[in-house]
Formats: structure tokens, sequence, C-alpha cells
């Protein structure tokens, strides 16, 4: 079992810190939802956590190892996995290019190709022809591709109908079962809650709420109250 | 007319190596490189200077050269790479002037302000065409020029590396997050476009003007020549490279326009500029 954790984390970009003293667990084989409203910081600390930014202060550690200074690049080939927010993609490539860059391992590539029957049909067009939801689904197959350990995936839902991300969100229940770690930041807050174990509230750079999603899920005044940056429920 | 046209093949052929280099760079690595010549110019002086000074054997020497213009160029990459991986391309391009003055004035001190001794590589005739005759020079160089523009389109397509630099020239921070080594690879680039430019200076200095500005400078057709394919076509780059020297081989013979020819790759630049601005004003109009 692998854990990911932070400890006491403060990022600061631009005009002061944008995450105080963040402090979190995710561990291998579970969903951890992070909601939060627009500008709390949500991809801010996952891009401390892949190695985008640097924290100001604390420390992320991996199994109890710091991170430290290690760059994006070795992050990546420790299992850490960051699919960012919008369409990651490389839209002039193909999809099997873009699946085999994750992986030398052309099976494994192939493999998670076919996990989607709509990509089979398509896997030599260039990416930036299909639509937005055969997109994330190209960036959910190279991160399958890859075998992270664990996989931190920034509003994969951003701009699709919600129709289109129920049909994502088994692929990443798949990566759960398989053992990899997931942490989820979701605006469909229903959605990310009821695929996730453990949930997070951000408000304004701080944790507002760390607890069990179904907690979340069944009282909405303790989401609301976490929302607007209410006493954090420790 | 031939004969001239024939003439400016050569260096035509020099321009269009130059703009291959340099279209390579802007797509993989974002920059103009402004020393891109400069880097070829020091190491072919290295070499010259191994063989007139120190008595090493030409084949050695010119190897040796065009590792250092390679080293160079790769050297310069790392520095850009390390303090200004997230710069704009103009910022980064910027920059690459330091070298290119720095390697002049380097070249001034350490080999003074002569031009060099240089040792043909390639001499005599390949062929004759109606009269005019084809010098080695220009056969070899013509063909580099279509084997570099066509190998890195290959490698650029078919090759698992060729997807990785794409991949960072599309988007550099999401290909780093799932591993590719940005650093490396880019380096690599500068490395091998250095050495490339070195080569085909090395083989064209002994016959054309061979100072250090006038090897740096070949810097200002290529970029015309690059132009044409808007920095991002290769064939467009060879195709432009080889049309300015065979106008400009052509303008030389005319005795009254022939001083012309010094500002042609600044024509064609200008002229490529206003056209691109015509197509904009015509779309806009539609
Ligand atoms: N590149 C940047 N430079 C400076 N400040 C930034 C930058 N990116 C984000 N910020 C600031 O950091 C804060 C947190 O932004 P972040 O994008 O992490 O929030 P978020 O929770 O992901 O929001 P959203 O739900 O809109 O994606 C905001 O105040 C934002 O203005
Ligand atoms: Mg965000």
């Amino acid at each position: 079992m692998s854990v990911l954790s932070l400890d006491g984390v403060t990022v600061s970009r631009g005009a002061g810190p944008v995450i105080r003293d963040v402090s979190l667990e995710v561990v291998s084989g579970t969903i951890t939802a992070l909601v939060g409203p627009n500008g709390a910081g949500k991809t801010s600390l996952l891009e401390a956590i892949s190695g985008v930014i640097d924290a100001s202060s604390g420390t992320i550690s991996l199994d109890g190892e710091p991170l430290g200074k290690l760059s994006r690049v070795r992050r990546a080939h420790r299992g850490i996995v960051h699919i960012e927010q919008g369409r990651a993609v490389f839209p002039s490539l193909t999809v099997v290019e873009n699946v085999r860059l994750a992986s030398g391992n052309a099976a494994r590539a192939n493999e998670a190709i076919d996990m989607f029957p709509e990509l089979e049909k398509r896997r030599d067009s260039p990416t930036g022809l299909l639509s937005g939801g055969e997109q994330q689904m190209v960036v959910l197959a190279r991160a399958f591709a890859a075998q992270p350990t664990f996989l931190l995936i920034d509003e994969m839902s951003l701009g699709l109908a919600p129709v289109v991300f129920t049909r994502l969100l088994p692929m990443v229940q798949r990566f759960a079962e398989d053992g990899v770690g997931v942490l989820l930041v979701e605006q469909f807050t229903n959605l990310a809650l009821s695929v996730a174990r453990q949930a997070l509230v951000f408000s304004n750079g701080r944790v507002t709420f760390q607890g069990e999603a179904s907690v979340l899920q069944q009282s909405p005044e303790v989401l609301h109250t976490a929302y607007l940056g209410g006493s954090p429920a420790h | 007319m031939l004969q001239g046209a024939l003439s400016g093949l050569a260096a035509g052929g020099v321009y269009a190596i130059i703009a291959v280099c340099l279209t390579l760079m802007s797509r993989l690595v974002r920059v103009v490189n402004f020393a891109q010549a400069a880097t070829g110019m020091f190491g072919s002086y290295v070499a010259v200077w191994m063989v007139s000074k120190a008595g090493i054997p030409i084949g050695l020497a010119t190897v040796v050269g065009i590792l250092i213009g390679g080293l160079l160029s790769g050297l310069i990459g790392w520095i850009i790479a390390t303090w200004l991986s997230e710069a704009d391309t103009s910022t980064r391009s910027a920059v690459t002037v330091g070298p290119l003055l720095l390697l002049i004035s380097l070249s001034f001190i350490l080999f003074g302000n002569k031009p060099q001794p240089f040792q043909p590589l390639l001499a005599g005739p390949a062929f004759t065409v109606s009269g005019v005759v084809i010098s080695q020079v220009t056969v070899v160089i013509v063909v580099l020029a279509i084997v570099v523009a066509a190998a890195s389109k290959l490698v650029l397509s078919r090759t698992s590396v060729g997807t990785k630099l794409r991949a960072l020239s599309e988007r550099p921070t999401t290909a780093e997050l799932i591993g590719i080594p940005a650093k490396p690879l880019g380096v690599a680039v500068w490395a091998i476009t250095g050495i490339i430019s070195t080569i085909v200076i090395v083989i064209v200095a002994p016959s054309q003007s061979n100072d250090a500005i006038a090897l740096s400078m070949l810097i200002v057709p290529g970029a015309a020549a690059a132009l044409l394919g808007a920095f991002r076509r290769l064939d467009l780059a060879v195709l432009g490279g080889l049309v300015l020297g065979v106008i400009q081989g052509t303008v030389a013979q005319i005795d009254q326009v022939s001083f012309v020819r010094y500002f042609l790759p600044f024509l064609f630049i200008v002229g490529l500029l206003l056209w691109n601005q015509r197509k904009a004003v015509w779309d806009a109009a539609r």
C-alpha cells in the first residue's frame, strides 16, 4: 500500500499564498474527492504535488519520502500522474501516438485504447479532431498506459455534459480497483462524492472539511458551510 | 544567366540547410536561434586552427570542429533550458543574440580578424550542364539540404523520439507530466542542429568570404528562407533557400544590378512579410 501525504503545505503565487498550511493523505486503492469554489486553490494544490509549481513550505511525500525539489519528470517516473484541467491532449498527434507516449509497452497502450470503443475506431485520427468527451477518454487511456501509483485528476468534466462525464467515471473507479490512489478534483460534487471514499472541501486555500464522502453527500448543509469557508471539521 | 543561377545553387543550399535548422529549432524548442551560423563558424575556425597551427590532419580536425560546433550549440540550449524554460519565444530568441556576438568577438580574439586559411574539403567539378560547370560543393550541399530536411521529417513523424519532440512542442508541461524529459531532448535538438550547421559551414567556408562576420551572418538569408515556410515547414524552408540562392546568383551576373544581391535576403524577408500582411488584410476583408 502506498501513501501520498501533504504536511503543512503552503503554496504562493503572484499576490500571496493560495494554499495555506494544508495537510492531507491519499491512500492507494481509494478515491479522494476534492471540491470547492472557483479560485479555492484546487488546481494549485495538484500542481504542487506534481511539481508544476513549488510549495513554499511544508512537505509532500510519497511513502514517507519527501519529494523535495524533484522535477515533474522525475515525479511522473515515480508514478504520480497529473491530468490537467482542460483537454490535456496533444492535438496533432493521433490517438495511438498520444497513448503510446506514456508507455513503452505497446500492449499496455493497446489495452488502454481498447477500453473505449469510441477510441478504437479513431486510433489514427489526430486527437484534435475528436469531441471533448473523446479527448478526455484519450487522456484517461494515456494515464492508464502510464500505470500510475497516484492519479491527480483536475476537473475532467469541464465543458462536458453530465451524461458524458458519467461515462468516464467508471474508468476512474477502475483505477482505484487496480490499486491506484486517486485525487479527484470535481465541480460535479455529487457525482464525485458518489464514487469517493474520502472527501475534502477546499475554500480560500484552506481545508474546510475532511472526512467520509458519504457524510457530505448526506448533509448538504455541511457541504454548504464548508464551501463558504466554515470551520474545519477535523 | 543559367551560369549565374547555377552558381547560386551552392549558396542556396547553405541557406536551405540553415533554414531547416532554424525551422526545427523554432518548432521543437521555441527559439529563433540567431547564433545558429555563429556556432558553425566557431567550430570551423577551430578546425582550421588545428590544421594550420597544430598540424592535426584535416579529417580529424574537421570532425573535432564539427563536434565543438554541436557542443557549443548544446551548451547555449542547456543554458536556455535551465534558466528560461518558461520564458516566451521572443525572450528566448533575443537571448541568442548574446552568444552570436560573444562568438564573433571570441573568434577575433583567438584567431584574429583576417579570413582563415581554409583548405577545401571538396574541390573540382562534379559535372557540366549545357556548358556550365557544377562543382562538387554545389552537389553535396544541395543533396545535403534535401537529405537533412527529409530525414528530419521522417524522424519526427515515424520514431518514438520524434513523437515525444512533437508532444513537447505542442504542450511542454503536459509532456513533462507524463514523464517526457524536456531538457535532455531539447538540448539534443540544439546540439544536432549545431552539428548540421557546422558541417555545412565547414564545407562551404573555403569557397566563399569566410571572415567571422560573413559566416555568422549566414543566419540572415537562412532566416529569410525559413520564413517562406513560416518557420514550420521544412520543404518550404529548403525551397526558400534554393530560390534565394538562385536569384542571388542570377542578379550577381547582371552588372547594373549586381550590388542588389547583398540586400536580397532583406528584400526577401520584407516581401514575405508584406505578402503575409496582404493575406491577413484580405482574409479580414472577407
Ligand atoms: N498562474 C497563476 N499566477 C498567479 N496566480 C494564479 C495563477 N493561477 C492561479 N492563480 C491564483 O491562485 C488562486 C487559486 O487558483 P486555482 O486555479 O488553484 O483555483 P481552483 O480551485 O483550481 O479554481 P477553479 O475551480 O476555477 O479551477 C486563485 O486566486 C488564482 O487567481
Ligand atoms: Mg482549477
